[in-house]
């Protein structure tokens, strides 16, 4: 029986405009380590073209081939033909999840975890916020222990936080004075659980720039991990409820990148009805990057925010995380950010917008290519002499401090949010980091 | 030979992870550029050293399995696509820069190195390796060395052929060779290296080349110029060769490519120009400032509006513009012929007008766009394979201009090579005795016609 290939039908025309002239080879950090065809948007694009003709089937051989893709869209943003290999990755594992179920690489990370006994814990304590993450009986909690074991494969893991976000942020967050407007603060999982810090500081900040900042409890999983993945139902789900939940908001503010750009996408994805896409780009048109939201929106209040007194005088560089840089778009306003602190010194390091090699799941099922793409990273960041390199992506984070602590690179990692002094004690229960 | 004991002697002479040999793998090494020419091979095997080409060379020739050599498959002469199955011998693991000696001029590389990466470390010492084939991201040196590949700058600096003073090469039998050596002048013997040296891989496997490099030009300047029509903007060409002045780039475009780019990028040039012609002057700076300034009195002198890019941000643009401008003719229709031949520059005129008529008149489109300096077109037919009967007109259409390109005293390949792709048009137009010669040359070389076979002189089709 031919394969259906609903998903990649409807991006067939992205498919189809390759030439394959094989400049993505320069640009994708996989290949550059491989070297191989099927690494290369070209080499995945005839396959999915393949495919679609009925001469490829649904593989392992072909998953294979549309997995090792870290979406970074390095090669999109060069293509001279604009292929949207990113559409058509995306879609392929829909295909492919859609007939084959998703395969047993996704769930292997219960095998990295359950032998590990301090993850173990870890996840175990996280087994109780799983409802939040992902819609009761969805699939329990696939997308975090992939996260998690992200972290155990061989990395430096950072500490679980004590206190988890929603435990210390407010619902209602009001503005010190009249609000300019409403922000409804997206989390992610990764602020939520392992860096809620960063995210009572974002919070601060929106407050101090005259935004009444709304947690709403109903938002969950952006549904990157899930959706990126080819389980579009469950991205389906998650998509409703998080647009749902900031109904009433003027803006939605997240200080993930790839939050950020999942939340963009779901008009693109995991729209199914014309009515339900206009709904989910009302919503995505609502969406703003952390740095895109201080400098676009709120410019003109910038002068009220003030480095932290403990970075003063450190050297700082900024790394593009993609779903950021390329994803959305957002590149000149964290650099705007860093240069309009008094007191930091902004450095560019070379090659800021390479890829960290991270890809979410990526890291897991291929830890050691994801590895030598972090090496380039650790190389450029020495080479800027940067005290501190700062990004907005806490995937990015983690994957920047396993790496330069492999190498013995004392360079601090930090988000942008954290780089701000507002004039008041930091929240409840977040201690400074 | 049956696959799997391929699969497990190469692995042990290459290691098992520089092997691949499942479907898609296979599936991934069955085409190149081109639109068409496809065929599996048995296995894909990544050398990682001269040695291990020896080894699957020697045991490729003992039990006469095809291989065909592959950089970064982004030729668009089909030479690279394993016709006759076998292995694909694929170098892109082989990409180290062994040397690079300022005060000699010259560079060592392995020959999966790609162009960009040897230009962006040259660039550093202030050195260039002058060809420039527009498929710098991704085609290898070896790919570049073996197709003797042109490009833009050509026109001022020559082609491959001029830079390759040594290479380090295995023969289909197994033995290797060091050819010429690392000085400019060299005469001892036959010029084997020039031999090999656009041989589309067919001879012999290049492992490593010693370059030849040229101090990077401190100053450069782009020039645009907008034509009326056509023919005048080719006759152009010549004058300003013909007043002293060779820029290192003078590239056409048509109407439609035009109208492209101020689609793609909203630039702005003049909808209805018919042709615009891009120069870039190189050199020191008084010599740019000289030759630019030819450039401008004879175009001026044409009756075209001339642009000179204010800095170099502008200059870029311009040429990214023209690359994207490029790549749409190659997305406008389903299948684009793009041909590649080159007519002496005193003919372009001429043959620009013949080739736009016969499209017209069997109702084509088409576009000319090329590198104008040196005579090398590429005048693209839009068709759709998949509809017989206009295929079939846009093919009659190809074999004119082809036979035109002919009948001016030009050849039917500039800078892509003959691979599959050109191969009815050779033994149609080329003199017996010569395809007699290359098949006795190759014999002499590969006894048992192992490499690449199927290309150039020999029938790929049956």
């Amino acid at each position: 029986m031919a394969d259906r290939l609903d998903n990649l039908r409807r991006f067939r025309s992205d498919v189809e405009q390759c030439m394959k002239c094989g400049f993505c080879g320069y640009f994708c950090p996989i290949y550059r380590e491989e070297r191989e065809e099927k690494g290369l948007a070209r080499g995945k694009d005839q396959l999915i073209r393949f495919a679609l003709e009925g001469e490829q089937e649904l593989s392992k051989g072909f998953y294979e081939a549309i997995d090792n893709c870290l979406l970074c869209k390095t090669c999109v943003q060069y293509c001279p033909a604009k292929t949207r290999i990113d559409h058509a990755v995306t879609a392929a594992r829909a295909d492919y999840a859609a007939e084959k179920g998703l395969p047993a690489s996704k769930s292997l990370v219960f095998r990295y975890l359950l032998p590990n006994r301090r993850l173990f814990g870890a996840a175990l304590r996280l087994a109780s916020w799983l409802q939040f993450v992902l819609p009761r009986g969805e699939g329990g909690f696939r997308h975090l222990p992939q996260f998690l074991s992200a972290l155990g494969a061989g990395r430096a893991i950072p500490e679980i936080a004590p206190r988890f976000l929603r435990k210390t942020l407010p619902e209602r967050n009001p503005a010190p004075g009249e609000p300019k407007c409403r922000v409804g603060f997206f989390s992610g999982c990764a602020t939520e659980y392992v860096f809620p810090d960063v995210g009572h500081r974002m919070v601060d900040v929106l407050r101090a720039l005259d935004c009444e900042v709304v947690f709403d409890r109903r938002q969950g999983c952006c549904g990157a991990p899930v959706y990126f993945s080819g389980d579009f139902r469950t991205g389906r789900k998650l998509a409703r409820r998080n647009v749902e939940a900031f109904e009433g908001c003027d803006y939605v503010v997240t200080g993930c990148a790839t939050c950020g750009s999942a939340l963009r996408d779901y008009p693109t994805y995991l729209a199914e009805t014309p009515g339900e896409k206009q709904r989910f780009e009302q919503f995505a048109a609502k969406v703003r990057d952390f740095n895109e939201f201080v400098i676009d929106v709120a410019a003109a209040d910038l002068g009220r925010l003030r480095l932290k007194p403990r970075f003063q005088g450190k050297k700082v560089t900024w790394h593009d995380p993609c779903h950021l840089a390329r994803h959305q778009g957002v590149s000149a306003q964290p650099r705007a950010i860093l240069k309009s602190l008094d007191g930091l010194e902004f450095v560019e390091m070379p090659e800021a917008d390479r890829c960290c090699g991270l890809g979410g799941s990526f890291s897991i099922t291929h830890y050691d290519v994801s590895k030598k793409i972090a090496d380039h990273k650790v190389d450029a960041v020495a080479a800027s002499g940067a005290d501190a390199v700062v990004t907005a992506c806490p995937g990015c984070m983690i994957q920047l401090r396993d790496a330069l602590s492999r190498h013995g690179k004392a360079v601090a990692v930090l988000h942008v949010g954290e780089l701000f002094e507002v004039g008041r004690e930091p929240s409840r229960g977040s201690p400074d980091a | 030979m049956a696959r799997e004991p391929i699969v497990h002697h190469l692995a042990a002479i290459v290691g098992r992870e520089n092997v691949l040999a499942s479907e898609e793998d296979r599936r991934a090494y069955s085409y190149d550029g081109t639109s068409t020419w496809r065929h599996l091979p048995d296995a894909v095997v990544f050398p990682t050293c001269t040695e291990h080409v020896e080894a699957v060379l020697k045991l490729a020739n003992e039990q006469e399995i095809p291989v065909t050599p592959r950089g970064g498959g982004t030729n668009v002469s089909g030479g690279s696509v394993p016709i006759r199955g076998g292995i694909v011998l694929a170098m892109t693991r082989m990409n180290q820069i062994l040397s690079i000696d300022a005060a000699n001029l010259s560079a060592r590389v392995q020959a999966g190195v790609v162009l960009m990466d040897l230009q962006t470390a040259l660039a550093a010492r202030k050195l260039f390796f002058p060809p420039d084939p527009q498929s710098f991201l991704g085609a290898t040196l070896g790919g570049i060395i073996a197709e003797n590949a042109g490009g833009p700058v050509c026109l001022k600096y020559g082609v491959t052929k001029q830079y390759v003073l040594g290479l380090k090469a295995v023969l289909p039998t197994g033995r290797t060779v060091d050819l010429g050596g690392s000085t400019v002048k060299n005469v001892v013997g036959y010029d084997l290296v020039s031999l090999i040296t656009g041989s589309e891989g067919t001879l012999a496997v290049v492992t490593e080349a010693v370059l030849r490099l040229i101090p990077l030009p401190p100053a450069r300047k782009t020039i645009v110029a907008l034509f009326d029509d056509l023919p005048t903007s080719g006759a152009t060409v010549g004058k300003i060769l013909d007043a002293g002045t060779v820029p290192a780039k003078i590239e056409l475009l048509d109407n439609w490519v035009i109208k492209s780019i101020n689609r793609i990028t909203g630039m702005g040039l003049p909808d209805d120009a018919a042709a615009m012609l891009m120069f870039e002057c190189d050199g020191t700076h008084d010599v740019v400032e000289h030759d630019s300034r030819t450039v401008l009195d004879v175009c001026r002198r044409a009756g075209a509006q001339v642009i000179v890019a204010e800095d170099p941000q502008q200059a870029l643009n311009y040429w990214k513009a023209r690359s994207a401008g490029f790549a749409a003719v190659f997305g406008a229709a389903p299948t684009v012929l793009a041909e590649d031949v080159t007519v002496p520059r005193t003919r372009m005129a001429e043959f620009i007008g013949r080739v736009v008529d016969l499209c017209a008149k069997a109702d084509l489109q088409v576009t000319v766009i090329g590198h104008a300096g040196d005579g090398n077109l590429h005048p693209s037919v839009m068709t759709d394979a998949n509809d017989p009967a206009h295929f079939a007109r846009a093919q009659r259409a190809v074999d004119a201009i082809i036979e035109a390109a002919v009948e001016f005293g030009g050849v039917l390949s500039g800078e892509h090579g003959i691979g599959l792709e050109k191969q009815k048009f050779m033994r149609r137009t080329q003199d017996p005795i010569f395809l007699d010669l290359m098949r006795r040359i190759k014999e002499v070389f590969d006894p048992k016609g192992i490499l690449n076979p199927g290309k150039i002189w020999e029938d790929g089709r049956g």
